[in-house]
């Protein structure tokens, strides 16, 4: 058979890129074929208008969408369509894809993350397993990405310290705000242990990558400067790789036992095929199970490597919520004042002291809480002034008086909590069977439920982060937690495992029911550890690279 | 957001003038745009913000669905046939006094505050935007809240 391409990657974000990147550099020719358009760093602004308020990175939702089938606590289920509500669950569509947006919160999993059974035992009505490896088999990765990708931090001994091979980040930690040191205290007073978070965000230029430029607008946009650890700006654009942008794959082909192709459009939805020794597929969790699920054959008649009805199975998010607090100027001296609008420096901030906790003599697994500064988008902060205290909608002078108050008088400090969101058989992908999308592939459907031990881990974590704030005289503290999914952070579908009757995928994320078909996403995880994912897929797509390596070498 | 009535009223461009049927009679012909451009002076009156033509940019944008214009257009539809059925005036022709009363009577309803709140987010758009939009002229927005916006600005619209 002619191959075009030894490597075919599927979507050129954090699952993909990493195997880009190696295998390019090993030599093989790679191809990626990634659904969004290419931005470079000269075409980056911080536009609030066009990046936050007109969804300029991700597709309108009347040509493409999700269907959402939300489970009520009756067990009924409620179906939204994501056009007619506005739900969408796209995060980034360019090259690069969404890592060009996060914010780069990163964390690595703990050893016992790789065993939830093992350690913390079966919970009733989840689907919780171990994973086929474990912490150590990772280590080695999650350091390669503090190098390659790039993240800068400072190692602090806390609590649940996960082991390292190196002592220090290779990036000194980013400069961060004063307010800091007021965190620092409370927890000190509170008996906390306060742990600077390790950022994807390089503090010194490298190579084409310039350091980071304290540009305020991190989160939800792309980086100017190459700072942030992009796939793109940290690793596509190293490498030899072709990328192939506006390529939105649509099905993949088999024999019995292999990929044959995968079909893309370009952008005048023209069909082309690929053929290629190896493929890979990367295009985020929920659109990874659906691009699956809509590649049937007369092998596959359930959808590519879909025999055992696993695929879309254990959809996980990020559990949790989010909190907040205000500190007012009417509470603070002249110092502190110009301490809080310091503009630009970082808050980074966790606490991971429930990590794991104890509650009523039975061990519960918890989650990090990361602090941060309300995002700096004007137009979104002023708009949710609009209401006053009795929840009445206002307008003229007293909305004006509110706005100038609240945005220049005052500022918020936000947290968000990560928590396990438990795989049940109630959260998973499938595919509509009358909605279409403007490519006329059915689209995705998102059905969703969270456990109940999500919100009561997540209310645990809240209400210690609520005691820091206090700690630290904030005002207005509020905290929302909730089963309702953060569409950026989101994982499973493929679930890797050692048994091909309960699993999509091998302990080296290749199909077991096709010789050449690799998913590295966070499609593979079977449980999401407690803190943002990113981390994990780039570390666990350098692993994956290795083992393709050996493949391809024979 | 008032979904039925969001899904009922297909009717034409947000140009085109409605008329508004009052006691068997055409009452008067006013376009949206004409009524937004009053309304936003009553919601936030701000004078370098541009609101009116920003409505107008809106309308025509790429990346706001057909659902969100007509409901935008509709809106304005509805808060001139409150002003008749109230004062027997079309919204733009009433004294700032009666204009208020209106809108407070239509921020009681579930349309009215979707539909106001809907506005006023455009109309902070135009107010705190990037001024390469023809908004937020001088950057008298952000001079106000003195915000310094993220850097590098953006030297393309997009529309
Ligand atoms: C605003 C924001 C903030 C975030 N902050 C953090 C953070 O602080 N910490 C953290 O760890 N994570 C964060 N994340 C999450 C992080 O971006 C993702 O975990 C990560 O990018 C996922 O990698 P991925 O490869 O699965 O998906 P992506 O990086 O999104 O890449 C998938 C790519 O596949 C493409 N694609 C999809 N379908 C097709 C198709 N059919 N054909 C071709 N191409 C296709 C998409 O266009 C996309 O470019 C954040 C995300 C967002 C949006
Ligand atoms: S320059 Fe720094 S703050 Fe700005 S987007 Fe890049 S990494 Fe984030």
């Amino acid at each position: 058979m002619k191959y075009d391409y030894d490597v075919c990657i599927v979507g050129s974000g954090a699952g993909g890129a990493p195997i880009a990147y190696e295998l390019s550099h090993a030599g093989y020719k790679v191809l990626v074929l990634e659904k969004g358009k290419s931005f470079k760093e000269e075409d980056i602004s911080k536009d609030e208008l066009a990046v936050s308020r007109r969804d300029l990175f991700t597709p309108k939702l009347d040509e493409e969408k999700h269907i959402i089938n939300d489970r009520e606590k009756d067990g009924s289920i409620t179906r939204y369509d994501g056009e007619e509500y506005s739900w969408s669950f796209w995060n980034g569509s360019m090259v690069g894809g969404s890592s060009n947006l996060m914010s780069g919160y990163f964390h690595r999993m703990k050893p016992n993350d790789f065993k939830l059974k093992s350690v913390f035992g079966e919970v009733k009505g989840a689907n919780v397993v171990d994973w086929c490896i474990n912490y150590e088999d990772l280590e080695h990765y999650y350091e390669k990405v503090e190098r390659v990708v790039g993240v800068s931090g400072e190692v602090k001994k806390h609590s649940f310290l996960e082991p390292r091979s190196t002592a220090k980040f290779p990036h000194v930690k980013l400069e961060e705000n004063k307010v800091t040191e007021w965190f620092d205290t409370a927890c000190e007073n509170l008996g906390f242990e306060s742990i600077s978070t390790p950022r994807a965000i390089i503090s010194r230029s490298e190579g084409k990558r310039n350091a980071c430029s304290y540009s305020n607008f991190c989160g939800s946009y792309a980086c100017a400067t190459g700072a942030k650890g992009s796939a793109r700006a940290a690793l596509l654009q190293k490498c030899s790789a072709e990328v192939r942008a506006e390529s939105f794959v649509y099905k993949l082909e088999s024999d019995v036992e292999k990929i044959t192709a995968v079909y893309y459009y370009d952008k005048d939805l023209k069909s082309h095929a690929i053929k290629a020794k190896i493929f890979v597929l990367s295009a985020q969790a929920i659109e990874s199970s659906r691009l699956l699920l809509n590649s049937k054959n007369k092998y596959f008649p359930h959808g590519m490597a879909n025999n055992n009805g696993e695929v879309g199975k254990n959809l996980i998010f990020s559990a949790g919520g989010s909190g907040q607090g205000r500190f007012n100027f009417e509470d603070l001296t002249e110092k502190q004042r110009r301490e809080l609008m310091q503009r630009g420096l970082f808050f980074n901030r966790s606490l991971q002291d429930w990590y794991e906790y104890e509650e009523k003599g039975k061990n519960f697994k918890g989650g990090t809480i990361d602090f941060l500064f309300e995002h700096a988008n004007v137009i979104s902060r002023a708009s949710r002034e609009l209401y006053n205290d009795k929840g009445e909608l206002i307008w003229g002078k007293e909305l004006q008086e509110k706005i100038k108050k609240q945005l220049t008088t005052s500022k918020v400090l936000s947290f968000e909590v990560f928590n396990d969101w438990l795989p049940t058989d109630a959260c998973f992908v499938s595919v509509d069977a009358h909605e279409k999308d403007k490519f006329h592939m059915p689209v995705g459907v998102i059905n969703l439920w969270g456990h109940p031990q999500d919100l009561k881990v997540g209310e645990h974590l809240a209400k210690n982060a609520v005691k820091v704030l206090k700690e630290m005289g904030a005002k207005d503290i509020s905290y929302n937690i909730s089963a309702a999914p953060p569409p950026n952070l989101v994982a499973g579908g493929c679930r890797f495992g050692e048994d091909a009757k309960t699993s999509v995928l091998d302990k080296n994320c290749k199909a077991h029911a096709l010789e050449n078909l690799y998913v590295t996403d966070a499609s593979f995880m079977p449980t999401g550890g407690s803190v943002p994912y990113t981390w994990t897929i780039y570390a666990n797509s350098f692993r994956v690279a290795d083992e393709i390596k050996k493949v391809l070498q024979g | 957001m008032n979904t039925n009535k969001r899904t009922f009223l297909k009717t034409a461009l947000f140009t085109t003038a409605f008329s508004l049927v009052s006691k068997g009679d055409v009452f008067a012909s006013v376009t949206p745009l004409e009524t937004l451009e009053v309304l936003q002076e009553d919601l936030f009156p701000h004078a370098d913000n541009n609101a009116s033509a920003y409505f107008s940019l809106i309308l025509k944008h790429t990346k706001v669905s057909d659902a969100s214009k007509k409901f935008l257009r509709n809106g304005a539809k509805w808060l001139n046939e409150e002003a008749i059925n109230t004062y027997d005036a079309i919204y733009t022709k009433l004294s700032s006094q009666k204009r208020q009363k209106i809108l407070q009577i239509i921020a009681k309803e579930s349309w009215g505050e979707s539909w106001l709140q809907t506005v006023l987010k455009y109309i902070l758009e135009a107010t705190l935007g990037d001024p390469i939009y023809g908004i937020n002229k001088k950057e008298s927005g952000w001079k106000w809240l003195a915000h310094e916006s993220g850097q590098p600005r953006p030297t393309k619209v997009f529309l």
